[in-house]
C-alpha cells in the first residue's frame, strides 16, 4: 500500500484518506478472505456536535445482520439512551430502513469501490 | 414574490405577504382548500391553532431563572404548538374555529391555561426547560425537535385531564403493536396481572393498570405520535419531499416541528412547493391568568396570514406528528401509511400511470407490525463484536492482519443460539 496512506489524518473522511484503486484493492481483499461479511465504512457527519467518535470506521458486518441490529450494537458502543436520537444516512444522503438485512442494503447502495458507506448524525438543535 | 424572501425582518416591520393567488391545493393539517374561492376559510383555519411565541417578564424559570425565553425558547414553543394542536383535537376537534373577543368554550380555556407561562401549568415553557435538564438540557439550552418530543412524553403523564399517550418512535420506525399496548394497556393488564412482560418500562403509564375502572377499559388512550428523523445531512434529500407533503394531507396530521437553520417554525401545511407554518419568533409580553375566566387570547392566536418558505429550505431534522383519538383512527393511520408507502415503492420499482404514484419519494420511516425480538434487549441479540476472533481459525486471524498498514476491520459475528 502507498506509504502517504499512513500519514494521512484521521479526521478525513475515509474515500479520501485512499484512492479508489486501493479502495478497490482492499475490498477485493478482504471479500476473498471472508466471502460472508459485507465491508461497511461508518463515520460520524463531520458537523455531528453531540453524539461521540467511534474508534472504528471499518466493519466487516454478515449478510443476515439486520440495520436494527447493527445500530443497536454502535448505539450501545456509544452508550446512548434508548431516547437520544442516532440516524443511520447511506451515502450521507437516506435513513436505512431498520428492518433490511445489511445485504439488501448493500445490493442496493455500494459504493463503486465496493464499501458500503454509511454516516451516523444526531439532530440539529434550534435557536438563535 | 418568492416567499423565502419573508425573514424576520419583514415580521418585525408587520408586513405580512398576502396568501398566494394560485390554483395549487392548499393543505392545512389535513384540510384541503382552494386559495382561489376559501381564502376566509384558510385564514379562519390558521388563526385558529394556538401560535406561541417567545414572551417576556414572566415569573423566573426555576425561581431565579430567565423571565423570557428570547434567543432560545423557539424550539420549546413549537412544542407546544403542536402539543396544543392535539389537545385541541382531543377535547374540541378539527373544525373548531376561533372567534376573537367572544366567551370562549370551557375545554379551550382549560387547554390555553395548560400553557401559560408559570410553573405550574401542564406544559408552561418552564415545565419543559425544567423536565428537559433530565435530558441534558440546562435551562436556556437549544432543543431539537426530539428533545422537545421527549420531555413532552414525560409531562403528559402528569396531565390527568387528557389522559393522553405520547409516544415518540425512535429509530425513524413506528411499531404498531408497541403503540397498541401503550393505548390500551388494559390488554396486557387483563391477561397477565402482575407479570411483567417489559412493557411498563416503555412509557411508564402503565402503574395500577389493573385497578383501571370498566369506562377506562372500554377506551382508546388518545394518542399523539410523533416521530423524530433526520432527512438529510445538511439539506434536506429531495427524495423526501412528496412523502412530506402527505404527511400534511392525512386527517391525523398535527403538522410537523423543525424550522430553518437555528429557527424553529411549526410547519402547518404546504402549498405548491411552500411550507406553511407558523412562527414562534416574536417577542410578547407574558399574558397574566385572570381569575374571571377571561382570558385574554389574542396574542395567542396568528391574526395574520401565516409565513411561508420553500420546502427545499427546511433543516433535515424535525419531528412530524399525529393524533390518533380511537383505535379506528390509528388504524385507518396505518392504512394510510402502508397506501403512501406502497404507491412509493411501486414508482420505484415501475412506471404506474396512476396519478398519486408517478411522483415518488422515499418513505420517511417504516411502519411495521411488531418489535423485532432482537430490538427488545441486546442480551438476546447473541451477537458479539468478535474482538477475540474466536470463532476463526489460525489462518483467519493471520489473514485479519493483512491490511494492518491501515486501520483495521472490527469483524462483527451473529453467535449460534
Amino acid at each position: 500500500m502507498p506509504p502517504f496512506d499512513k500519514v494521512q489524518p484521521q479526521n478525513k473522511p475515509f474515500k479520501q484518506r485512499k484512492s479508489l484503486a486501493t479502495r478497490k484493492q482492499e475490498v477485493a481483499g478482504i471479500r476473498s478472505k471472508f466471502p460472508n461479511k459485507i465491508p461497511v465504512i461508518i463515520e460520524r457527519y463531520d458537523r455531528e456536535k453531540y453524539l461521540p467518535p467511534l474508534d472504528k470506521t471499518k466493519f466487516l458486518v454478515p449478510h443476515e445482520l439486520t440495520v436494527t441490529q447493527f445500530v443497536t450494537i454502535i448505539r450501545n458502543r456509544m452508550a446512548l439512551l434508548p431516547t437520544q436520537a442516532f440516524y443511520l444516512l447511506v451515502n450521507r444522503s437516506g435513513l436505512t430502513s431498520m428492518s433490511l438485512t445489511m445485504a439488501q442494503v448493500y445490493k442496493d447502495h455500494q459504493d463503486e469501490d465496493g464499501f458500503l458507506y454509511m454516516t451516523y448524525a444526531s439532530q440539529e438543535m434550534f435557536g438563535h | 414574490m418568492d416567499a423565502a424572501t419573508l425573514t424576520y425582518d419583514t415580521l418585525r416591520f408587520g408586513e405580512f405577504e398576502d396568501f398566494p393567488e394560485t390554483s395549487d391545493p392548499v393543505w392545512i393539517l389535513g384540510k384541503e382548500y382552494n386559495a382561489l374561492t376559501e381564502k376566509d376559510n384558510i385564514l379562519s383555519d390558521v388563526a385558529s391553532r394556538l401560535w406561541f411565541t417567545y414572551r417576556k417578564n414572566f415569573p423566573p424559570i426555576g425561581g431565579t431563572g430567565p423571565t423570557s425565553d428570547t434567543g432560545w425558547g423557539c424550539m420549546l414553543r413549537c412544542g407546544q404548538m403542536i402539543l396544543g394542536e392535539a389537545l385541541m383535537r382531543r377535547h374540541l376537534g378539527r373544525d373548531w374555529r376561533w372567534a376573537r373577543s367572544q366567551k370562549q368554550r370551557e375545554e379551550y380555556i382549560s387547554i390555553l391555561n395548560a400553557f401559560i407561562d408559570k410553573k405550574d401549568s401542564y406544559y408552561s415553557i418552564h415545565q419543559i426547560a425544567q423536565m428537559g435538564v433530565g435530558e441534558g438540557k440546562p435551562i436556556g439550552q437549544w432543543y431539537g425537535p426530539n428533545t422537545v418530543a421527549q420531555v413532552l412524553k414525560k409531562l403528559a403523564v402528569f396531565d390527568t385531564w387528557s389522559r393522553l399517550v405520547v409516544h415518540v418512535a425512535m429509530d425513524n420506525t413506528v411499531v404498531i403493536e408497541e403503540i397498541k399496548r401503550l393505548c390500551m394497556p388494559w390488554l396486557d393488564a387483563a391477561g397477565a396481572c402482575g407479570e411483567s412482560e417489559g412493557v411498563g418500562e416503555l412509557n411508564g403509564c402503565l402503574e395500577g393498570a389493573c385497578a383501571l375502572t370498566e369506562e377506562e377499559t372500554a377506551l382508546w388512550k388518545p394518542l399523539i405520535l410523533l416521530i423524530p428523523l433526520r432527512l438529510g445531512l445538511s439539506d434536506i434529500n429531495e427524495a423526501y419531499i412528496e412523502t412530506l407533503k402527505q404527511c400534511f394531507m392525512l386527517p391525523q396530521s398535527l403538522g410537523v416541528i423543525g424550522g430553518k437553520p437555528n429557527s424553529a417554525h411549526y410547519f402547518i401545511g404546504f402549498v405548491g412547493e411552500e411550507l406553511i407554518y407558523l412562527d414562534p419568533h416574536t417577542t410578547q409580553p407574558a399574558v397574566e391568568p385572570s381569575e374571571d375566566g377571561l382570558v385574554l387570547d389574542e396574542t395567542y392566536h396568528c391574526q395574520h396570514p401565516p409565513c411561508r418558505m420553500h420546502i427545499c429550505e427546511l433543516d433535515p431534522s424535525i419531528a412530524a406528528g399525529f393524533f390518533c383519538r380511537t383505535e379506528d383512527e390509528f388504524d385507518d393511520w396505518c392504512m394510510r401509511i402502508r397506501r403512501v408507502h406502497l404507491c412509493e415503492h411501486c414508482s420505484f420499482v415501475t412506471s404506474l400511470s396512476h396519478l398519486s404514484c408517478n411522483r415518488g419519494g422515499l418513505p420517511m420511516f417504516e411502519l411495521v407490525d411488531s418489535q423485532p425480538s432482537h430490538m427488545v434487549s441486546v442480551d438476546a441479540l447473541n451477537l458479539t463484536p468478535d474482538t477475540h476472533f474466536a470463532d476463526f481459525s489460525d489462518s483467519d486471524r493471520l489473514e485479519r492482519f493483512f491490511d494492518s498498514e491501515d486501520e483495521e476491520f472490527e469483524i462483527l459475528s451473529l453467535r449460534e443460539a
